[in-house]
């Protein structure tokens, strides 16, 4: 991102400390325009600023990070969410990507890695955590080996790429995006597309093949 | 008035009268007795009260708070109609000695049933220690074959006098059929206006119990969790001083939330059930974080039962995971294991200083020697890939038999 122009950066969680604890671990390097410690005050507030990225906690009162991702969306396409967590529900998970966050990452994360997020989120890719991607490769699992024997009603949609795959697992070993260029030997654009090409598969993918899986993941 | 708290034999109204017409307790008993003995109009009145009246240390009343509860209300009336029905076909049959205590029975029992769902807490808890301390209706188990022949006998006893009164009353032969048909078409009827309403009830009953069994599991979880949490706070508060120890303590108390929170199967999992291979790797996440401090990001997809050949695999993916934990200098190290249709692959990741896999030293080969001979025993591979600096990755893939072995 170039410097005369900061991204504008919205912190939606209903925690005091973690609020301030990410302005921290930001810094000067983005411009946060406001935060909100909850759902109806964030979607006003949103609408009101319109941030490029907005940082959204999944668990709140009132409806949680889903409710106000639903109804940022509707007024405002063009405002990108991360989502931020420290669930390691795959209900969660799946749920905030599916109502339109474009990445998924926890707590955890440093301040250089977020920052790094929070730039490719405002481009437009999606960010992946090594737990998302262990979720999708489970979710999406072949059939044959045994995960989801559902039938498939759009097969493009419901099933990754061999390639897909590949990048997930690298993900999902922990490996960032410029290693895993390397290591498959493509361009850090490539490695993005397939990512933001899951994500989109995601969305879009049968409902309730994707909720069916993340029920029974609890289950067993 | 209040019903007694301190002063009771069952639902404290006596005492609680005997207070309010400042006679004493005994004498307001007796009557009460002598009430309900004398056609049983005293057990109307008993329920009654025991029903309307709040106990001296609550502010709502048993009925109050039954009418109160939609679902509470049904089951009550659900009841009543039962008793109602088998009453009315008593008196059809010409058991005409029921009569007013019949009556005043049904309304006692119906009294207990509101008793038994209204009760707070608090009393529902006095009153099974009251039956728990009478000799025949008492719960308690294991007070052998003395109880269990008090019931039969008991029950034995009024099962002859129901036939003998029933043979007595003499409707039965000759022309009987009538009232039989008769009956039978009440009953039906009966049966058609209330039994799917009967059944619904009983199925919310079940679902209720079942429910609250889920929240007493839950709460148990919970008072479980905080107290762990509680100590867990305590002992970073002691070892402030030392931030090795506070972030030991603190990837504990997370890791042993997580799995309360987010996979309660697994904490759960019964040491009866043989451990599936994922069990076994989070098995292995526990003990590294607790020995050696250093976080495990564990990532796994798919499962599968544990063999020899994935028992090998833990193994091995342990030893790996140590020697990053000990060597690496890295805090986190990701383990990314996934189950396929034909091969299990476990990769161990660190970040930290690297090696260069020529020339490790001789303990270190020991270990990485067990590895290979471990996983090949199975016809699985370990590959190791790290250079000075760059962290180290450990592969280690397992072909699976799929049971055709």
């Amino acid at each position: 991102m170039t410097d005369d122009r900061r991204l504008r950066v919205f912190v939606v969680d209903d925690h005091a400390l973690i609020r301030s604890g990410i302005r921290a671990e930001l810094g000067d390097e983005v411009e946060v325009v406001g935060e909100a410690d909850e759902v109806d005050a964030a979607v006003e507030l949103i609408l009101e600023r319109r941030p490029d990225v907005v940082l959204l906690d999944v668990h709140m009162p009132g409806g949680g990070g889903r409710a106000v991702l639903e109804a940022v969306t509707a007024e405002a396409p063009e405002v990108a969410f991360l989502a931020l967590s420290v669930s390691d529900a795959a209900e969660d998970v799946i749920d905030v990507i599916r109502a339109g966050a474009r990445g998924y990452v926890t707590k955890n994360i440093s301040g250089p890695d977020l920052l790094d997020a929070i730039g490719r989120i405002a481009d437009g890719d999606a960010v992946f955590s090594p737990r998302l991607a262990g979720f999708v490769l489970d979710a999406f699992a072949d059939p044959a080996g045994g995960g989801l024997p559902v039938p498939s009603f759009d097969a493009e949609l419901d099933q990754l790429t061999p390639r897909e795959r590949e990048v997930l697992r690298l993900i999902a070993r922990g490996y960032a995006y410029k290693e895993i260029a390397r290591e498959l030997g493509i361009s850090a654009k490539t490695v993005e597309s397939h990512v933001s090409a899951v994500l989109r598969k995601l969305q879009l993918a049968n409902r309730y093949q994707l909720t069916n899986w993340a029920t029974e993941r609890r289950i067993n | 008035m209040r019903r007694s708290v301190d002063d009771r034999v069952l639902g404290g109204v006596c005492g609680g009268l005997a207070a309010r017409l400042r006679v004493g307790p005994r004498t307001v008993r007796v009557l009460a007795v002598l009430a309900i003995a004398l056609g049983g109009m005293g057990i109307l009145l008993y329920m009654a009260l025991w029903v309307a009246v709040p106990a001296a240390d609550e502010t709502s009343s048993i009925g109050g708070r039954v009418v109160g509860d939609r679902r509470e209300l049904q089951v009550v009336l659900a009841f009543s109609t039962a008793v109602l029905a088998v009453l009315l076909v008593l008196q059809a049959l010409g058991l005409n000695g029921l009569g007013i205590p019949a009556w005043s029975l049904l309304a006692g029992a119906v009294g207990a049933l509101v008793v038994w769902r209204g009760a707070s807490p608090a009393e529902s808890a006095r009153l099974r220690e009251t039956l728990n301390a009478a000799p025949v209706i008492g719960s308690t188990p294991g007070k052998g074959w003395r109880l269990f022949a008090a019931r039969a006998l008991i029950g034995a006893v009024l099962i002859i006098f129901g036939i003998s009164e029933l043979s007595r009353s003499g409707n039965f032969s000759g022309a009987a059929f009538a009232v039989l048909v008769g009956a039978a078409a009440f009953v039906g009827g009966f049966l058609v206006l209330f039994a799917p309403w009967w059944a619904r009830t009983l199925r919310d009953l079940s679902t209720e119990r079942r429910e609250r069994v889920r929240a007493e599991e839950r709460a148990d979880m919970a008072s479980h969790v905080h107290d762990s949490v509680l100590q867990t706070l305590l002992l970073i508060q002691k070892s402030a001083g030392d931030p090795a120890e506070v972030t030991r303590l603190a990837r504990i108390q997370e890791r042993e939330l997580r799995h309360w929170l987010f996979n309660p199967a697994m904490l759960g999992r019964r040491s009866d059930q043989p451990p599936t291979f994922a069990a076994a790797m989070a098995d292995i996440e526990r003990e590294i974080e607790d020995t050696y401090g250093v976080g495990i990001e564990l990532i796994l997809v798919g499962d599968c039962p544990m063999d020899d050949s994935t028992a090998a695999l833990v193994g091995a993916s342990r030893e790996a995971s140590v020697n990053a934990a000990k060597w690496s200098g890295c805090a986190e190290v990701t383990v990314f294991a996934e189950v396929e249709h034909d091969v299990v692959s476990v990769f161990v990741r660190d970040l930290g200083k690297g090696f260069d896999p020529e020339q490790v030293s001789a303990d270190r080969q020991g270990i990485a020697a067990s590895m290979v001979e471990r996983m090949a025993r199975h016809g699985g591979q370990v590959t190791v890939a790290s250079a000075p600096g760059t962290g180290c990755e450990v592969e280690l893939v397992l072909p699976r038999s799929n049971g055709d072995r």
